[in-house]
This record gives C-alpha cells, structure tokens and sequence, in this order.
C-alpha cells in the first residue's frame, strides 16, 4: 500500500520531466542589430583589370557605359605605359575636365557634407564610410572651403581602395 | 702528429681564405667596387630579325653606311625599292667603337620576343615561352636598379619599345627579390604620342599644386585605410611623385608638340620616316629630356622581310640612319655627350633558306626558324676614344647574346654585385679601353 502511494508522486513528476525536455529553447531578441565587424578595406582582394578600371571610372563619373571606340583609345594609352597609376590619373584628369562629367557642384556638396561624403563612398568604394572616416574627411572638407569635390572625386578616384575589387 | 698538423694547415688555410680577397696585386687592401666606365648606356635593339649576309656581309650592297664603312652599291635589282635618305658623311659608326662581326644568338628559339627576353635578361630562354607573363629572370633594369649604388630611381631607366603585345612585360620580371620595385619606365610611344592617345589623356583638368597636395592629404587618409589588400606593383613600377610629375609634364608637352606639327617629320625626311625611326625619335626625347643611365630603346620594321626581302632591305637602311642619329643626339646633349656608351644589336637573324613568297622585285622572302645563319648577328659598340676600343673589328666568332647584360653591368659599375650564378654571359672586354 505504501509502495503504490510513492508510485503516484513519481509518476506525474517524471511527466513533468519529459515535457520540459522537449520544449525548444527560446530565443530572447534584445533589441540589438547583429553587426559583422571587419576593415573598411575587407573584401576587396582582387586588382582591377586596365579593362575593368577604365569601364567603372567611367560609369562612377558619367553614368553610362563608355563606348567601345573610346575604351579602346584608353586601354591602349594605358598599357603603353608601364608606370600604371600614373596613366590613371592622368585618365581621370581627363574625365573630371569632360564636360558631361556628373560633379556634385560646391554649393551642394557644402549643403550637406555628411551626404556627399556618404555618396562618394557609395559611388567609388561601394561601401558607406566607417564614423571614423566620415568624421575625419567631414573636418577635412568642412574646415577649407578650397577642397572642392573634383578633389575629393580626384583622390578618391586615385587611391589605393580604387584599384581593388 | 698527424691530427695537430692537420689543424695547423686548416687554420692557415682559412687564415689565408680571409685575407686573400683583401690583397690585391695592386697592393690596395680593397678591390674597388662600383667603378665605371661610363655612366650613361644606351642599348639598341636592331630588331625584327637581321641576317648577317644582308648586314655584315652586304650580299645587296652596303644597306648600312652610316654604320658600316664602305661603298658597295647597292644591287641594282632592288634599287628602285629603297626610299630617299640622307647621305652618310664624317666617321661611320664602327670607326668610332668596336664592331663584332660574329656574334651569336646561341640558344633558344629565335622568335622576336624570346631574342628581346634574351638581350634584356642575360638568359636563354630554354623552355616554353608564356608572352602573357613577365620573364622567369631578372630584367637589366632590375639589376641596375638593384644592385648599382647609389640606387637610382626609375627614372634613370627606360625601355622604349616600338609595339605592345608582350613587349610591355619586359620592364621587370617575376623573380623574387626584384620585381617592379627595381623595374623601368616603360613606353611605347606610337600608342601614347597619337591621336587616339591625345583622346584619352591630352585634355587633362589641371589642378594647382596646392590642390594637388589636399589630394595627396585625402589619398593618404584613404589608403592608410586600406592596406590589408593592398600588394606594392600592383600597377606596374612606381615612380616617386617628383619624378611622375616632370613624365606627366614631359607627355603633356610632347602632346603640345605634335599638335603643333612639330612631329610631322622631325628629321626632314619626308615619306621616308618610319615607325622604327619615329621609335628612336622618341628615345631621343626622352633622353634630351631626362638624360637616364639606361635606356634600351627597339627597332622591328625589318621584319617586313617574312613577305617583302625588298622592303626589308630599305628598312635595315632606316634602322641604320636612325642609330646613327640616336647617336648624334647622344652626343648633342649635354650630360650624355663623351659619357655615353651605345650598345647595337639585333634580337636574332634570319634563315638561309628563303620561304615562297616573292616581293615586287622578285626577291625571295625569309623567315626565321632557328636554323644556323638564324644564329648569326653582330654587336656594334660605340663610344668616346678613351672608353672604348675605336675602329676595331672582331671577324671570329666572339659573344653571344646573353653579354650584352654582364657588358652594361661592368660599364655602368655594378657588375660586381650581382649575386654569383646570376649571369651567365661575360663582358665584351676586347670593346674597351
């Protein structure tokens, strides 16, 4: 008799037991975006090619595909000097004086500088700014109204960064 | 006994191993390093596939006069193909250096690029060539960049080539240790001083040096913020910012100059101007401009001859007006004058045999497919009288192809310091005075 009163105890603790064990467990959200944290510069291992640096300068600057004829013209300027960065600035000096370049004016860029700082990277680096680099270019072009955005474009277009894909 | 004499002379010998390079028999304690003989070089390549017979030999007469001396007329046959030049006058040019009559093309096959691989690396090339890679060994340029003290930087070494193709990967190899680090300016100037080259670069926006520094203030910002992709030579050799500069200035001004008409017809002769005398034209300029140590400028037109012997024939004859021009410019220039050396020679020959096609004057074409006269070239070396033998000619088989590297190494004083097992070839040392 005693031995059959335990037995009631038991059983529905056990059933508890196994119930609570096949419960999925939960996922509390707090509120907080998963952020991946890595350098600006991660992910860019490849160098362009001449083709491929040409076409996309031009595209970044006149928002169309360069023509065959011209692209020709370029490349071949290009590889006929071995002294690579040196050919391109001097092919996006001649990009920045086309007219039908597409330059956000002075007035615009110091409407808001923040924006064209973002847009900037947008367009040439296919990322947005880290705080850092926002903040430090901001003072840069905040603080001297002579850097105009051909220059901001002209480095840009002339860094490191530019060249990776 | 025998184990204590046994250190004995061990340590004699490596006594004697350490104090031997030091005692010369001169009586100086230190053999002098990086001495020279001239301290500008200037190498012609005579390209496009030469053969002896036409050249030295003068099988159609002397096609060469401002090079070679003698008066053999030219055969009547092809007469009416030779274009209208300049007379030779004053010393020809193997009267004021050494001329090697039979020099040789050793080894490998002799295809355009591997004879330009060979005269600028010092190496055969003994296996498959890849025209698409830059060569297996170090380039003359990274040697001289490398190992000559002080190191100069690239704007002391140039390569001027006639054509693009493969010919751009000739300015530094793939070797590890040098690379486009050591590497030299290169330009080929038919595809940048034209119009299309005017198109894509001769209307530039000009910036002022005060922005062109915020530029360089940005820049750097940004590639300090990215440098764990970033390979150096990713684009080529890199000249210093000064030095890009005064080449942008020189390419900006040249584009002044022939839309001006000054590049029509430099040296007034007329429809007789070709691609190979435009070349050297361009060479001329950027020595007058930058007066470098080393330039290697080409030549290719002959190798008109795989269709046309006639044509080929009348464009030995430009190649020859154009060295000797080059060298009259060397000597006009202040810098180079009476300190230049001027090293000629062609890539390869051509063959014996002629191939099937028959030019206008009934002339049999020539290819060249490695046989033996393939091999045949010569090497002409030119310089002031106290550097260089004058008027010496050397008729027996003397040098090979892969000296033309170790001889602008011992002219230019870093011969020395190329790491043993490097070179193979020796120095042209009956040239020099």
């Amino acid at each position: 008799m005693k031995r059959a009163n335990k037995l009631y105890w038991i059983l529905p603790l056990l059933l508890v037991s196994f119930l609570s064990s096949c419960k999925k467990d939960t996922d509390f959200i707090y509120g907080v975006t998963d952020v991946n944290v890595q350098k600006p510069d991660a992910n860019k291992p490849n160098v362009k090619t001449t083709f491929t640096f040409i076409s996309i300068a031009y595209s970044d600057l006149f928002g169309a595909n360069i023509s065959q004829t011209q692209l020709v013209e370029i490349q071949t300027a290009y590889v006929a000097f071995g002294d690579q960065r040196l050919i391109e600035q001097m092919i996006i000096k001649n990009f920045l004086n086309d007219g039908g370049a597409d330059i956000p004016t002075q007035t615009e860029m110091s409407a808001n500088v923040q924006q064209f700082i973002k847009d900037s990277y947008v367009k040439f680096f296919n990322r947005l700014p880290n705080e850092f680099e926002l903040w430090h270019i901001e003072n840069e072009v905040a603080g001297d109204n002579t850097i105009t955005p051909e220059l901001v474009y002209f480095a840009m277009m002339t860094s490191n960064e530019y060249r990776y894909y | 006994m025998q184990r204590r004499g046994f250190i004995k002379k061990a340590a004699l010998a490596t006594a004697g191993a350490f104090a031997a390079p030091y005692i010369l028999p001169s009586g100086r304690l230190f053999a002098a390093t990086g001495s020279r003989i001239a301290n500008h070089v200037v190498m012609c390549l005579f390209a496009g596939g030469v053969r002896n017979f036409e050249s030295m030999q003068k099988a159609e007469g002397n096609l060469m006069p401002f090079s070679l001396t003698g008066n053999e007329s030219i055969n009547p046959q092809i007469i009416g193909g030779m274009d209208a030049l300049p007379t030779p006058t004053g010393q020809r040019l193997q009267q004021q250096g050494t001329l090697f009559k039979e020099f040789r093309f050793n080894l490998g096959p002799t295809g355009h690029f591997s004879g330009h691989s060979t005269a600028l690396t010092g190496q055969y090339n003994l296996a498959d060539i890849n025209i698409k890679q830059r060569p297996a060994y170090p380039t003359l340029f990274e040697y001289y960049r490398k190992h000559n003290s002080p190191s100069m930087s690239a704007l002391n070494a140039w390569w001027v080539a006639n054509a693009l193709g493969p010919y751009p990967a000739l300015n530094f190899s793939q070797y590890p240790g040098y690379g486009a680090e050591f590497g030299a300016n290169f330009i080929q100037p038919g595809s940048i001083i034209s119009v299309p080259g005017y198109n894509a670069l001769g209307d530039p926006k000009s910036f002022s040096t005060t922005e062109l520094d915020k530029v360089k203030n940005l820049r750097q910002f940004m590639d300090n913020n990215f440098s764990s992709n970033y390979t150096p030579g990713d684009a080529g050799i890199t000249n210093n910012e000064a030095d890009a500069l005064q080449i942008e200035n020189y390419i900006n001004n040249a584009f002044d100059e022939a839309v001006a008409g000054q590049y029509d017809d430099p040296w007034g002769v007329g429809n007789s101007m070709n691609g190979d005398m435009y070349n050297v034209f361009f060479a001329e300029q950027i020595i007058k401009e930058f007066k470098p140590e080393l330039t290697v400028v080409n030549m290719q037109d002959i190798d008109v001859c795989h269709a046309n012997f006639t044509g080929y024939c009348n464009n030995i004859r430009k190649a020859d007006y154009a060295l000797w021009h080059l060298w009259q410019t060397i000597q006009a220039t202040p810098g180079m004058a009476n300190d230049t050396i001027l090293i000629a020679v062609p890539e390869h020959g051509r063959n014996e045999t002629p191939n099937t096609i028959v030019d206008a004057y009934g002339k049999y074409a020539l290819d060249h497919t490695s046989d033996e006269v393939s091999r045949q070239i010569f090497c002409l070396v030119v310089g002031p009288p106290d550097k260089v033998v004058q008027n010496r000619v050397v008729s027996t088989v003397t040098g090979e192809s892969i000296d033309t590297v170790p001889t602008i190494a011992k002219i230019l004083g870093f011969q020395n310091d190329i790491p043993g097992g490097m070179l193979s070839g020796t120095s042209l040392d009956q040239a020099f005075v």
